[in-house]
């Protein structure tokens, strides 16, 4: 094979080529791994309870998102047994259709959240997010004491609902219209608890305590 | 996934090993041409460093080739080769089943166990106590602190004193456990403000706290309002929740600030309820590691369930 050295040679020689050729190689496994779950995902229904969030529990999200809680928090459940056993269920893809983008995270230094609805008082939660140290003397998340103080912000929540129907949530026009009002002398402080006192209610699939891998809500 | 994502995948893999195996085999044979010193030409730093030619050392082409037999046992036991879903038929939900299955059986065997018992005499037994007691870390603890002493800005009760607000026997328990509760004290404040500090100082009197005598004689005629829950002693109504006000143990706090907020504004607190959470055994063992709390002398005795 003397021949073959010239091959070797050019892609060497050309940076702009070495590019191309190394771009193709490695995009091989994104485009094997991610682009067949990516082009599937619309065939991933709502598992049963699973709902559009309401606008409080909505805003609250964008707030959740906003102070970068998924840094610390993750929202996936996975599926071993030492995470089922204190978090619950595993976490499926048809509890996420409503979340853009997903909360799953990928770093805990906290807890996971995928579940903790109604797991602590709305007293409790609101106490812990001024102050953790209140209730967890030896916990190192930092205190949110300004969520209380400041008023909810009202004005796009139309905005955000009717992106989201956009993209296929299903909110219907009285939904949108009467959203202001569900926000109305709320602070938010407010928002963000209604949106972790729903996390994971209601939305537990049916499968429980089967952990059967049929009901795993459209993994594809 | 559909027939097409399937053979996109195998495509893919098929490709990406047909190519690395293609290089693996072939680059090696490539014959470079070389001057007469045995280097390519090639040089850095004005010649102090030049390109030798080697042969590929022997470690380095044994892992390459042993990572394609892994690559292809692994496709062949696992799931990976676009739907395959591999000799083993391994999934991750399956690995679950298995190992809750194995965890289980090993926890029902106590479990059994536990459940032949009582809470209160399975306060006796260092097992269930101590498996009650990591459970209440991660569960209880958020609102009654890890020692169970009860946190009062949250109006979580002190487990510890022997003192309860629903009753502290083990049924009691069991159910404040499984279905929580909620504690509703409504707010006061339409007595006026005056009333509202009188009546405080009357409360305090009633557990010999300091208090200002004279404006207890004036709230004493109020508290026929709060009897109505509190007891006509104030000794509380353990069938509404209704804290015992003699006792010097304070839901909120003491001070007389806090019982005036206590009756301006009321207080609502409330007990998740832990039944789809944790289920009747994990809650028995944490029942018991409470019952324990305050009842040493009786936990310090023979056990039992362990008998």
């Amino acid at each position: 094979m003397a021949g073959g050295y010239k091959y070797f040679e050019a892609i060497e020689k050309h940076a702009g080529l070495l590019g191309i050729l190394t771009a193709i190689m490695v995009s091989i496994g994104g485009l094997a791994e991610i682009t067949p779950m990516f082009m599937e995902a619309h065939k991933v229904q709502p598992a049963d309870g699973v709902k559009p969030y309401d606008p409080l529990r909505l805003a609250g999200r964008d707030i959740y998102v906003r102070e970068g809680c998924y840094l610390c928090h993750s929202q996936m459940i996975r599926a071993l047994r030492f995470e089922t056993q204190r978090y619950g269920h595993y976490s499926v893809a048809s509890e996420s259709v409503y979340d853009r983008p997903f909360q799953w995270g990928s770093k805990r230094t906290g807890p996971d959240l995928a579940r903790i609805g109604g797991k602590y008082s709305d007293d409790w939660q609101r106490l812990h997010l001024q102050d953790p140290r209140k209730v967890a003397p030896d916990s190192n998340m930092p205190g949110y004491p300004w969520l209380e103080k400041t008023p909810l912000d009202a004005s796009d929540i139309q905005a955000r609902m009717r992106v989201l129907r956009m993209l296929g949530d299903p909110y219907s026009d009285a939904d949108i219209a009467s959203a202001p009002e569900a926000l109305k002398d709320k602070n938010e402080l407010d928002a963000l608890v209604a949106y972790l006192q729903g996390l994971g209610v209601k939305n537990e699939p049916a499968s429980m305590t089967a952990a059967s891998p049929a009901s795993d809500g459209g993994t594809p | 996934m559909s027939a097409f994502w399937s053979a996109w995948i195998m495509f893919l893999i098929v490709l990406n090993l047909s190519i690395t195996f293609f290089l693996f085999l072939w680059g090696p044979r490539v014959a470079i041409p070389t001057l007469k010193d045995g280097t390519t030409g090639h040089v850095w730093a004005h010649g102090v460093l030049r390109e030798g030619v080697r042969k590929l050392p022997l470690w380095w082409v044994v892992l390459s080739a042993s990572m394609f037999v892994v690559g292809f046992i692994y496709l062949v036991l696992y799931p990976g080769f676009g739907r395959s879903a591999g000799v083993l038929d391994w999934t991750a939900h399956r690995e679950l089943a298995t190992d809750t299955e194995r965890n289980n059986a090993i926890l029902d065997e106590r479990m059994k166990r536990f459940a032949l018992y009582s809470v209160e005499e399975l306060a006796h037994d260092k097992d269930a106590t101590r498996m009650g007691r990591i459970l209440f870390e991660d569960n209880c603890a958020a609102c009654h602190g890890r020692e169970a002493t009860g946190n009062a800005l949250l109006g979580a009760p002190n487990l510890t004193a022997n003192a309860w607000l629903y009753g502290g026997d083990g049924k009691t328990l069991m159910t404040s456990i499984l279905d929580g509760r909620h504690g509703v004290m409504p707010p006061w404040a339409s007595l006026g403000e005056d009333n509202v500090v009188n009546l405080a100082h009357y409360v305090l009197s009633l557990s010999g706290a300091a208090h200002d005598d004279a404006k207890a004689a004036l709230g004493k005629p109020l508290f026929a309002t709060c009897a109505a829950c509190h007891g006509p002693e104030g000794k509380g109504n353990p069938a509404l929740g209704a804290p015992n006000l003699t006792d010097q143990i304070w839901l909120y706090g003491g001070t007389l600030a806090a019982v005036e907020e206590s009756i301006r504004h009321g207080r609502s607190g409330t007990m998740p309820a832990w039944r789809t959470r944790l289920g009747e055994n994990d809650a028995r063992v944490i029942a018991a590691w409470i019952f324990s709390l305050s009842h040493r002398d009786v936990a310090a005795g023979a056990s039992p369930a362990t008998k």
